[in-house]
This record gives structure tokens, C-alpha cells and sequence, in this order.
């Protein structure tokens, strides 16, 4: 049965290990992804009034981590139905659970030692995840490139 | 013709155009209006006349008088005739007698009223038709504002005008120049640029934008031209100093040797210390040679479809053979589910020698410490990772890795002549790929190759 999975990132390609630590534990099991950034909107109206969030992740994401995007949906399209990028602007556990219905998560992968370390503008939202109640699982990879032999995803663009 | 005399003329050419229309029309239009006025004053003094002369009261008479007097200046030559014509046959002989155009007669008799001009003398009359006969009633005046007011402007305007292009051609030549000595400037500076002192650099210049990027732009050839200058040297010292080693060593081998008789022995070793040395001298000059000849014969290898993941382990098959205590290890954990997605375009022999290129040197320099070699595709690219954790290079010589002949200054203890990465880089090169070092020094070196995805 299809999975729809909340991952948080913030851009950088470390953050995409949970992404690959959560595909790898659900081998063989079909899964939509959604790569979510939070990021406080602006209070400009202007800029709400020509705000879109396409755009926006278009200019936040580098080419790096859309080519980290792409190599674990290359090693991974059999059981990787869609994967895209949402924005989520909200700032509590409400909007937080609106998110979480409207998108229809199902589970929701976090990492355990990894900390976000958000883009200017950009914020943390695993407290908030955390105090929404909702079921999550938390991976933890190694931060050792030099002992481990696995192949962290960071050490590709490093 | 230099570009400041070209526009100069330009400029002064269209300006005059406008200058000389704008005056031109001023002029026209404003005539054209002094006449009209003219003959405006000209028929309010005829009513005047007219009801003056036709009124019974002999008191609005006096008051019309008094207001023509008061209030209507005497215009310069201005003679006021009432005419008594009995019949239209008389006309001819009224306006011989009065010295009176006859066409104003005519015209008036006609249509009532007429105007009419005879040199700088302006006629208006009109016909009044009474019981007896009928009367004209005519004006004259000369145009004083016509004859001075017009003359006056038309010298002003010309005058103006000319004093105008004066200045104008004054302006431009002076703008014109502002803007371009310090292209003056900028040529005589580049051109004092010579081979022995292309360490100059044009001076920033603050006022103008496009003169500053100007400079710039010329600055950062400098930069490039610098920089191939310096390869070159670098190049050719290095070169000289690969090809010195070896040949002083046979020359002082076989100096020592040929001092005095030797055993047979101590001739074979000379020689085979001799036969070493010319095979390095024999292999550098070949590989150069390959080299050089990757940079010209592009077009002439023959491509193929190529799976990487194979080239991968024939490659590491062959470290095993030339190194056989090497550890690398070959890591497919992101390697893409479908194999279309792992396949280039490229000429295999090449390729297998860039990627054991790479591989023997991540054993070289680390000393045979693990080396892992992993695959992974994007959607259009196919990326190689070759991480070591070897001795690294310095930052500030990672500009000149790719040189030929070049070897980083903390490679003294391993053997090697600096021609295996120019290589590599010129075979990815032609595969239209891209080779990324990125080092740390003493933990080691990531290689990145990237190549096209072979499109189907």
C-alpha cells in the first residue's frame, strides 16, 4: 500500500540522509515523498502579493541538492512513486496538523542527531512536529565519514 | 574620421535641423497672425468710419468720434476714404482718382467686404449700400509691427541660432572628448602592456560605468593571459627539470664508469642503472605525447555505449593487477535502479585510463590506505566519487593540478612526473565531462567525475 512520508529538510544535502535512511528501511514498499522546508513568511504585502511558492523553492534549492534529489530517485524508482518539495509557512502545532492532514501524511521520518540548520528566513520545525502528536520515527546515521564505509550522501558533493 | 569628430558633426547637423525648423516655424506662424491681426484693426477703424459717417445723430456721431480718437491708435500712414460710387461702371475711375487698388473696389462691390495688400500698404473696404447709390468705406495702414516687429525676430532667430551651433559645436567637442580620453587613456595604457610587464593593470575608474567595466573586463584578460603565461613558464621549467633528472643521471653514471677499466660486473650495473633511466626519460616523453595528441585528435576516437558499473570493476581488476595491495572498495549503494541510467557515450580504452589514473593515484598518495569508488546517476549526469584519505593538496597549488609536468610540493617522497591528471582531464574533457578535486590536506582527496548520460 502507497505511503505518503514527510521528510524535513533545509537544503543542504546532509538533511537528505533521512530521505535515503527512510527509503532503505521501506525497501519494496511504495512511498509518495514530501520534502518539506519551513520558512516564515514575509509580512510585506507586496511580497505576498506576488509570493510563489514554486518559485520560491526553485531559488532556494541548489543544483546540488537537486542532483542528490535526483540520484536517490535513481536508486530508488521502484518504490519511490513521487517526490516533491512543499513549503510550510506555518508557526504551531495547528497549522502544523492542518499541513499534515491536507497533504494526507502518513508517517513522518526525522533525524535523530541531525540538526536543521535553516536557510535565512528559514526555521526549525521539528519541535513543533514533535509537539503535534502525530506519529514519527527518527533515524540516525553516522556522522563519521572517515570510519564509516557506507557512503554518507553529504561526502558526494564534498 | 575618429569617432569625436563623428559625432560632433552628427550631433551639430541634427541639432541645427531642429534649431533651424523651430525658428522657421515660429516665424511662420507668427506672421501669419500679424496679418490676420492687421487686417482685424483695419475692419474695426472701417465700422467705425462707417457708422460715424452714416449716423443721423449728430451726437453718437460726436461720441464715436471721441472713442475713435481716444481709444484706436493712429496706425503709421493710415488714411481712412469714404467713396460715393453712383454706379459699378464708375469703380475704375474711383480707384484711379484715389490712387486705390481697383481689385479691392472690385472684390468689395462684389462680396461686400475686401481686404488686400499692395507692397507694405494694407487696404481694408467695404460696401455700403444706401438709397442714393452706395458708398465704400476703405483703410489703409502700413504694417509697422509687419515691417520691424518680424525683421526683428528674423534677426534674433538667426543670430540665436547661429550663436547656438556655436556653442553647441563647442559642447559636443568638449563632452565628446570627456568621454573619450579616458578610452585614450585606456588604449595607450594596454598598449604599454608588453610581455615583460604584464603584471599591470589598467587603473580603476570611478565616473563611468561603462568605462569601468570596460577596465575590468581588460583587467580580467590580463588575469587569464597572466595566468597561461605562468602555466607556460611553469611548464617549461617543469618539463626541463622531468627530462634533466634522468639525462644527468646517465650522464653521471657514465662519467663514474668511464673514469677507469671496470669489471664486467660494474659495466653490466652502470648499464642497467643507464637502461632505467633512459626507460623513465622514454616513458615521460610518450606520455607527453599522449597527451598531446588527446588535445588535437578530438574527433578521431570511436565511441561507444559504455556501462560504468562495468568500466568500474574492469578498472578495479586492473589496480588489482598494477598494485596488487591496493584497498579500494567499490561501493553500489547509490547506484540507480535502472541500468539505461548508468550508460555514457564514450570511447572505453580512454576512459579506463582516466578512472586508473585517478585510482592509482588515490593509492599512491594514501599509501594504499582504503580508497572508496562509488556510483550514482542524476537524471542527466553519472557521477564517479573517488575519495582517499591520503595526503591531500595544498590549497594554494589546486589552480595548477592540471598542469602539465606539475606536482604538488608535498609529493617529493612518491614517484611520479605530473602528466596523469593533465591526462584525465583532457579525456573527460572530450567525453564533454566534468573532473571536480576537491581536497583537505592530510585527510585526503575527493575526485568527481561527471559525464553525460548517453541519450538513446
Amino acid at each position: 500500500m502507497e505511503k505518503k512520508i514527510l521528510i524535513p529538510i533545509d537544503f543542504r544535502i546532509e538533511s537528505l540522509n533521512t530521505l535515503k535512511y527512510a527509503l532503505e528501511e521501506r525497501r519494496n514498499k511504495k512511498s509518495n515523498i514530501i520534502l518539506m522546508y519551513s520558512e516564515y513568511i514575509s509580512d510585506s504585502i507586496t511580497e505576498l502579493l506576488f509570493y510563489d511558492p514554486a518559485k520560491k523553492i526553485k531559488e532556494l534549492a541548489s543544483s546540488d541538492i537537486n542532483d542528490a534529489i535526483a540520484i536517490i530517485n535513481n536508486t530508488h524508482e521502484s518504490s519511490l512513486h513521487t517526490i516533491k518539495i512543499e513549503l510550510f509557512n506555518g508557526l504551531n502545532k495547528n497549522a502544523f496538523l492542518n499541513f499534515y492532514e491536507a497533504h494526507g501524511i502518513d508517517i513522518i521520518y526525522l533525524p535523530r542527531d541531525y540538526r536543521l540548520k535553516p536557510l535565512k528566513n528559514g526555521f526549525d520545525p521539528i519541535p513543533i512536529i514533535k509537539k503535534s502528536k502525530v506519529a514519527y520515527r527518527e533515524v540516525t546515521w553516522s556522522n563519521d565519514h572517515s570510519t564509516s564505509s557506507k557512503n554518507e550522501l553529504n561526502q558526494l558533493f564534498k | 574620421m575618429s569617432s569625436i569628430r563623428k559625432i560632433t558633426i552628427l550631433l551639430i547637423i541634427s541639432i541645427s535641423l531642429i534649431l533651424f525648423f523651430l525658428g522657421s516655424s515660429v516665424y511662420y506662424f507668427l506672421s501669419n497672425y500679424s496679418y490676420a491681426d492687421f487686417y482685424k484693426r483695419l475692419e474695426a477703424r472701417v465700422s467705425v468710419a462707417e457708422k460715424r459717417h452714416f449716423e443721423s445723430n449728430k451726437r453718437y456721431a460726436q461720441v464715436l468720434k471721441s472713442i475713435r480718437e481716444e481709444h484706436l491708435e493712429l496706425l503709421s500712414d493710415e488714411k481712412e476714404y469714404i467713396l460715393y460710387c453712383p454706379n459699378a461702371a464708375s469703380i475704375k475711375q474711383l480707384a484711379e482718382t484715389n490712387s486705390l487698388p481697383i481689385n479691392l473696389l472690385n472684390v468689395a462691390y462684389a462680396q461686400q467686404s475686401a481686404n488686400f495688400q499692395k507692397d507694405d500698404v494694407f487696404y481694408f473696404g467695404k460696401k455700403r449700400e444706401t438709397p442714393k447709390g452706395f458708398y465704400f468705406v476703405i483703410v489703409s495702414a502700413k504694417n509697422y509691427y509687419n515691417t520691424h516687429h518680424l525683421i526683428l525676430l528674423r534677426k534674433v532667430l538667426v543670430v540665436g541660432g547661429l550663436i547656438s551651433i556655436l556653442l553647441i559645436i563647442y559642447l559636443t567637442h568638449l563632452f565628446s572628448k570627456r568621454f573619450f580620453d579616458p578610452i585614450d587613456n585606456i588604449i595607450s595604457k594596454v598598449n604599454s602592456i608588453s610581455t615583460d610587464n604584464i603584471h599591470l593593470r589598467l587603473d580603476d575608474i570611478k565616473n563611468t560605468e561603462e568605462i569601468k567595466r570596460l577596465t575590468t573586463t581588460f583587467n580580467n584578460l590580463l588575469n587569464r593571459i597572466e595566468i597561461a603565461f605562468e602555466t607556460n613558464k611553469n611548464f617549461i621549467s617543469n618539463a626541463s627539470h622531468e627530462f634533466g633528472t634522468p639525462l644527468t643521471a646517465i650522464i653521471g653514471e657514465a662519467d663514474v664508469t668511464l673514469l677507469k677499466d671496470r669489471t664486467l660486473e660494474e659495466y653490466k650495473e652502470a648499464l642497467q642503472k643507464i637502461l632505467k633511466q633512459s626507460e623513465r626519460l622514454n616513458k615521460i616523453s610518450q606520455s607527453l605525447l599522449f597527451l598531446a595528441q588527446i588535445g588535437y585528435k578530438e574527433n578521431k576516437f570511436n565511441y561507444n555505449i559504455i556501462r560504468t558499473d562495468e568500466l568500474i570493476l574492469q578498472a578495479n581488476e586492473i589496480m588489482n593487477q598494477l598494485i596488487p595491495k591496493n584497498n579500494i572498495k567499490i561501493d553500489f549503494e547509490l547506484l540507480p535502479e535502472n541500468p539505461k541510467k548508468l550508460k555514457v557515450m564514450g570511447n572505453k580504452d580512454l576512459l579506463m585510463l582516466a578512472i586508473t589514473n585517478i585510482m592509482t593515484n588515490a593509492c599512491k598518495y594514501s599509501s594504499n590506505k582504503p580508497v572508496i569508488v562509488s556510483l550514482a546517476s542524476t537524471n542527466n549526469e553519472i557521477v564517479l566519487i573517488i575519495k582517499d584519505q591520503g595526503i591531500g593538496i595544498p590549497e594554494s597549488e589546486l589552480p595548477f593540478i592540471f598542469d602539465p609536468f606539475f606536482r604538488a610540493s608535498n609529493t617529493a617522497a612518491y614517484d611520479g612526473y605530473g602528466i596523469g591528471l593533465p591526462l584525465t582531464q583532457n579525456i573527460i574533457k572530450i567525453h564533454k565531462g566534468e573532473l571536480i578535486i576537491n581536497s583537505v590536506l592530510h585527510k585526503g582527496v575527493t575526485v568527481l567525475v561527471k559525464l553525460p548520460m548517453a541519450t538513446f
